[in-house]
């Protein structure tokens, strides 16, 4: 038990800052730092693939300073042209804002019901245990079919979610075909996918904590809430950190979920920059203009990974 | 951590994680419902929990010589072919990811090479590479060499999504066999590529089976490539939204058609568990 939290909470680091538990392992092969070419023969194909990628990330960049279009012969280097045309409509700042907004608000409370749920599954009460599959069944769903689900789910006029809101007296709600409910409504398919995703992690954290730690406390005096806070929350915040570095990513990148069930609209309500590059590369043709708003959410999922990292990095050196 | 609890506390625990899973579970359990009844009966309100199940929307899904016959009016769908594609190109990404990345988390795993951290962080960072801003300038180069619309290029592009995951994986699995073993194996003078073939790949093979189903469903769930990439060769994701015509909404079929891409996510749940909690948190469960 003590063993397999120690091992969980060295992957964690090694997946996201650059593995410092392994300069142990680094001086005990100190005797042999060689590159030997069955090893660059063994990684090199992996490794040009993947550069692979990263060039047509630049090719991708470059195209945002150009004003390509699908089927016309000249291209033109334009510069930020493409970026100051774009900051100077007012959809281009509803985009930011709803992408924004909807990875915000999924995130926070994937966060507070992921915690729900892991500490509710760490009760092991018979349940609990039996119930564990269940928790990966979301994770598992093609995202689209997610969304598709979704969509005849909460269908306003004959929807199964409108008959369960009326079962409690609730009046039929619009849910995506209105501009005002339709980033609630796809918050709540993110939320209900996802949540699955913090709990498996901060379930790992909870079994990592030494059961010594909480016995002590116990004996000490403290009350439920109380370990909970004292003990348990600063031992698991990293964990929930890490959750949120990941998912603060997939969902600023979120394209299926949206697409398949808005795709944008009704009018601009949930048009995320993902989404709107799509639409004005493959719809409108306009490449260059759709590579610019990719390189702009790229952008934003940059500083807010470093954001997140660091506050992770903060709370991390707290804790030892 | 067993704790004493007293016997109402018990129940009421049991009584929230029932109410969790069937919060989980439900809308899954409803669209397979969905998938049993007749068009009139989805239209229907308040929705109906209990129904004479039939087949017919599964056969509208599959029977491409009845299609445009049945029995809530016209609607062509051709759902064999797609799933013909993503099965093959889920399988070629799984085979090509094997061939490629598990090599290369060895070498991340256990040989000490200049920049060794670096490269594996690299390797990672693509797992959150925004996929769209590489399809964008992909598209014109598919269509200027020749692999728009074709299985070699799905299979591909799709090892940008495959790929980091699994040297990651497999490092990670490698990292969990003692290095012991092998060093007693290179003392009795074992050449490194027979302690490789000999000694470490039996110990990995469950490992590699679970990282394995895991970069198949992984696979499986893109959409955004194929929606992009291809045409007559698009996944399965794709023919699913097709299915929901603007105006005319045959619900039921496309909950069949929702119940086939979802069913075999769920078996491999109950094939793989452990090792698809490991994947999905990225090796924070173990």
């Amino acid at each position: 038990m003590e063993l397999r939290g120690y091992d969980a909470i060295v992957t964690l680091q090694s997946s996201a800052s650059q593995l410092a538990s392994s300069q142990d392992r680094r001086i005990k092969s100190a005797e042999e730092p060689r590159l030997d070419w069955w090893s660059i023969a063994a990684i090199a194909p992996a490794i040009v693939i993947l550069v692979g990628f990263l060039l047509l990330f630049f090719y991708g960049v470059y195209q945002s300073l150009t004003d390509l279009r699908f089927g016309r012969p000249l291209v033109h280097f334009i510069g930020l042209n493409n970026y100051a045309a774009l900051i100077k409509t007012e959809d281009f700042w509803n985009s930011i804002r709803a992408t924004l907004v909807y990875s915000g608000s999924a995130v926070l409370a994937e966060a507070a019901f992921g915690l729900a749920l892991a500490k509710l599954f760490a009760t092991e009460v018979f349940l609990a245990r039996v119930m564990r599959p269940v928790i990966l069944l979301p994770l598992v769903l093609p995202p689209m079919s997610v969304a598709l689900m979704w969509t005849t789910m909460m269908d306003p006029q004959n929807g199964i979610m409108n008959y369960l809101l009326s079962l409690v007296g609730i009046g039929r709600f619009a849910w995506i075909s209105d501009p005002v409910t339709a980033m609630f409504s796809l918050v709540l398919i993110d939320v209900w996918t996802y949540t699955p995703f913090f709990a498996l992690i901060i379930f790992a954290g909870l079994q990592g904590i030494n059961e010594e730690v909480r016995e002590a406390a116990r004996v000490n005096g403290a009350k439920g809430l109380a370990t909970f806070l004292h003990i348990e929350q600063p031992l698991i915040a990293p964990y929930i950190l890490i959750a949120a570095v990941f998912r603060l990513i997939e969902s600023l990148n979120q394209f299926d979920i949206i697409f398949g069930t808005t795709q944008g609209g009704p009018g601009n309500s949930t048009s995320v920059l993902s989404v709107r590059a799509y639409i004005t590369a493959f719809q409108n043709l306009a490449f260059g203009r759709g590579a610019a708003l990719m390189v702009v959410n790229w952008l934003i999922v940059l500083v807010g990974t470093f954001a997140m990292v660091k506050l992770w990095r903060f709370v991390r050196q707290r804790v030892s | 951590m067993r704790v004493n609890r007293s016997t109402p506390a018990n129940l009421i625990l049991n009584l929230l994680v029932g109410v969790c899973a069937f919060i989980l579970a439900f809308p899954l359990i409803w669209i397979l419902m969905m998938s049993l009844k007749q068009q009139a009966e989805v239209m229907t309100w308040p929705p109906t929990f209990l129904f004479s199940p039939t087949l017919e929307n599964f056969r509208v899904l599959f029977d491409v010589a009845q299609a445009g016959a049945t029995s809530y009016g016209t609607i062509k769908v051709d759902f064999l072919t797609p799933i013909t594609n993503s099965v093959v190109i889920a399988l070629g990404s799984v085979i090509v990811s094997l061939l490629v990345g598990v090599p290369a988390g060895y070498v991340l795993a256990r040989r000490d090479i200049p920049l060794k951290e670096d490269i594996a962080f690299f390797i990672l960072g693509f797992r959150f590479a925004p996929v769209l801003l590489v399809v964008i300038p992909l598209f014109s180069v598919f269509q200027t060499i020749g692999l728009y619309d074709t299985y070699l290029g799905m299979i591909w592009v799709y090892q940008v999504v495959t790929l980091p995951m699994i040297v990651w994986l497999s490092r990670s699995y490698i990292e969990d066999i003692p290095k012991d073993i092998e060093e007693a194996a290179a003392m009795d003078g074992a050449k490194p590529v027979r302690v490789v073939l000999h000694i470490v790949l039996p110990l990995l093979k469950p490992g590699l089976i679970g990282a394995s189903l895991l970069i198949f469903l992984l696979a499986w769930h893109n959409f955004a490539l194929g929606l992009m990439l291809s045409s007559t060769k698009a996944p399965v994701t794709v023919a699913l939204l097709k299915l929901l015509n603007p105006g005319v909404q045959f619900y039921p079929v496309m909950a069949a058609g929702l119940v086939v891409t979802m069913i075999i996510p769920v078996i491999l749940i109950v094939i793989g568990q452990r090792h698809l909690e490991r994947g999905l948190t990225f090796g924070a469960v173990k």
